[in-house]
């Protein structure tokens, strides 16, 4: 039975995550710390740390593939207790099915949910256009470039129709160019169809130029909340931009990280 | 022409008029040089003698094919005997490839199934399927059962393997992916486990094929009334060495048929799989 949901409820709620990894028996790996954190419904919220500061692994919790060792997370007041489709995956590594076309990839959702063919085609082809890749349906990833490959990872997400949005450092895979144009095509993706979207990143320029709010992790584990910034730039945003570089210089001082 | 996103690379041949150094350095004329300097050495060592009576010359070897075409050895022609071959191997190979691809699977699949298997079949896997030969004829006779036997022993053995390596290098992410989409266990498996492992299976099957060969072969040469290990094992006893050579390349080109119809399979079955260009 659903909860009903108050208005002013934040969409993902976090409270108090903390994750100790147990490795080959013994040692005992603390990974989060008292991580509290919501998220509003159709906020673009960016987690910005460092390698090793534990955000992919706040990510992976929040998602449902890991259980946190202690703490809950809440979306629409229901806790996650496992991987389901109100949360949409995108990997850092692509993750597309090798052995499916584009089309067969976006359409497995809906596959799986036993969406009749003819109904599940129109959705999946309706997110293939909004990622930007029409005339592409039948080719097989390993076709596609990096930056193609990400576009299909995002509109299978999408394409689940699901409460909320995880991506776990889409573009780290991806050069610097691609990695501008795919950040410039996640904010359009956004705008054209809202979302509430937990975007995790080691990249400052990126976290400005896609957050209404930026949680930046410490850098070292156990992974704790450093600073929370809003992000109050109107859209769409210019990197070259006094505000932003403002920001950026903000950012930059406060943490560790020089990108 | 080969894809990539949104190009298209076309090989742009020009029009230019034919050279020596053209035709010299071509590859199919390179092909057919070697080819011709093996058939030439080949035919010179024997007429030379090198091995005694003991190497034929190549028109030898063809006339000897076309006779058998046509006059039959032992009750059967050529192609007699090569389905006599054939047929032994495409029985064994289903037998065991029906019985040891999904066992593979299930042993990858499940603690259970794995903990009973893996030891017996780990025992079993070292030994060479021909050291079975001598108990497979006390068994079973020499008659085709016994054959048949070797073939199956011989390629249980790649066949389970590659399907068992096969759906353990899976990705582990993907059967992530699966389960956030809203898949279950049952979408794991057939969804994600068995395409991923469906080119290691190809491969295994490959190689189990090959196996095949060596296995019949050997079977055909202990104790055989038909087939290609005959043909060869009668040229022997006959000192008909032409026979014998006829027999090997008759082999030869079988088993690479065969091995062509299963990459033509899995050129079908997978058609993801990216070609190695062969240049």
């Amino acid at each position: 039975m659903r909860e009903e949901r108050h208005p002013g409820q934040a969409k993902i709620e976090c409270k108090d995550i903390t994750k100790v990894f147990i490795q080959k028996g013994k040692q005992r790996v603390h990974v989060l710390d008292h991580i509290s954190l919501d998220v509003k419904e159709n906020e673009f919220v960016v987690i910005l740390g460092p390698g090793q500061s534990g955000k992919s692994t706040l990510l992976r919790i929040i998602a449902g593939l890991e259980t946190p060792t202690e703490g809950h997370v809440l979306i629409d007041g229901r806790e996650v207790k496992g991987p389901g489709p109100e949360r949409g995956l995108v990997f850092q590594g692509y993750m597309l099915f090798a052995w499916k076309t584009v089309l067969g990839n976006v359409e497995m959702g809906p596959k799986l949910r036993g969406v009749p063919k003819k109904e599940r085609r129109e959705i999946a082809a309706h997110y293939i256009h909004l990622v930007g890749l029409d005339g592409f349906e039948n080719h097989y990833p390993h076709q596609l470039s990096g930056g193609m490959k990400q576009r299909v990872g995002i509109a299978r997400a999408y394409a689940n129709n699901p409460q909320v949005m995880l991506l776990d450092e889409p573009f780290g895979q991806l050069d610097a160019q691609t990695r501008y144009f795919m950040e410039k095509e996640t904010a359009r993706i956004w705008e054209t169809e809202k979302r509430t979207i937990l975007f995790v990143t080691n990249n400052i320029d990126e976290a400005i130029y896609l957050a209404d709010r930026i949680v930046t992790m410490k850098g070292k584990l156990p992974g704790r909340m450093h600073v929370v910034y809003g992000v109050d730039l109107p859209r769409p945003r210019e990197h070259t931009d006094m505000a932003f570089l403002k920001l950026r210089h903000e950012i930059t001082e406060a943490s560790e990280l020089t990108l | 022409m080969v894809d990539i996103a949104n190009e298209i690379q076309q090989q742009i041949q020009e029009r230019r008029p034919l050279t020596l150094a053209m035709i010299l350095t071509n590859r199919w004329f390179l092909y057919g040089v070697s080819m011709l300097a093996f058939f030439l050495v080949w035919d010179r060592a024997a007429a030379a003698r090198v091995f005694s009576s003991g190497l034929p010359r190549p028109y030898e070897v063809v006339l000897q094919l076309w006779r058998m075409m046509f006059d039959p050895l032992a009750g059967k022609s050529l192609l007699g005997h090569v389905w006599a071959s054939t047929q032994r191997i495409l029985i064994g190979f289903t037998i065991a490839s029906l019985v040891a691809v999904p066992l593979g699977l299930m042993m990858a699949l499940n603690r259970y199934v794995n903990a009973i298997v893996k030891p017996l079949f780990d025992l079993l896997k070292p030994m060479p399927p021909l050291a079975w030969i001598s108990i497979a004829i006390l068994w079973f006779g020499i008659g085709e059962t016994s054959k048949v036997f070797i073939i199956i022993i011989g390629t249980f053995v790649p066949c389970l393997l590659d399907a068992y390596n096969g759906v353990r290098l899976v990705e582990p992410e993907l059967y992530d992916v699966i389960r956030m989409l809203g898949g279950n266990r049952r979408h794991e498996i057939i969804q994600v486990c068995f395409p991923a492992a469906f080119p290691a299976i190809f491969a295994g099957l490959q190689i189990a094929l090959s196996i095949a060969w060596s296995c019949v072969l050997a079977a055909e040469l202990v104790s055989a009334r038909s087939g290609l290990g005959f043909i060869i094992i009668l040229g022997m006893n006959l000192s008909r060495p032409a026979m014998i050579v006829g027999g090997m390349v008759v082999i030869a080109l079988v088993a690479w048929g065969m091995s062509q119809l299963v990459s033509g399979l899995e050129r079908f079955v997978c058609p993801w799989k990216r070609e190695i260009d062969s240049r």
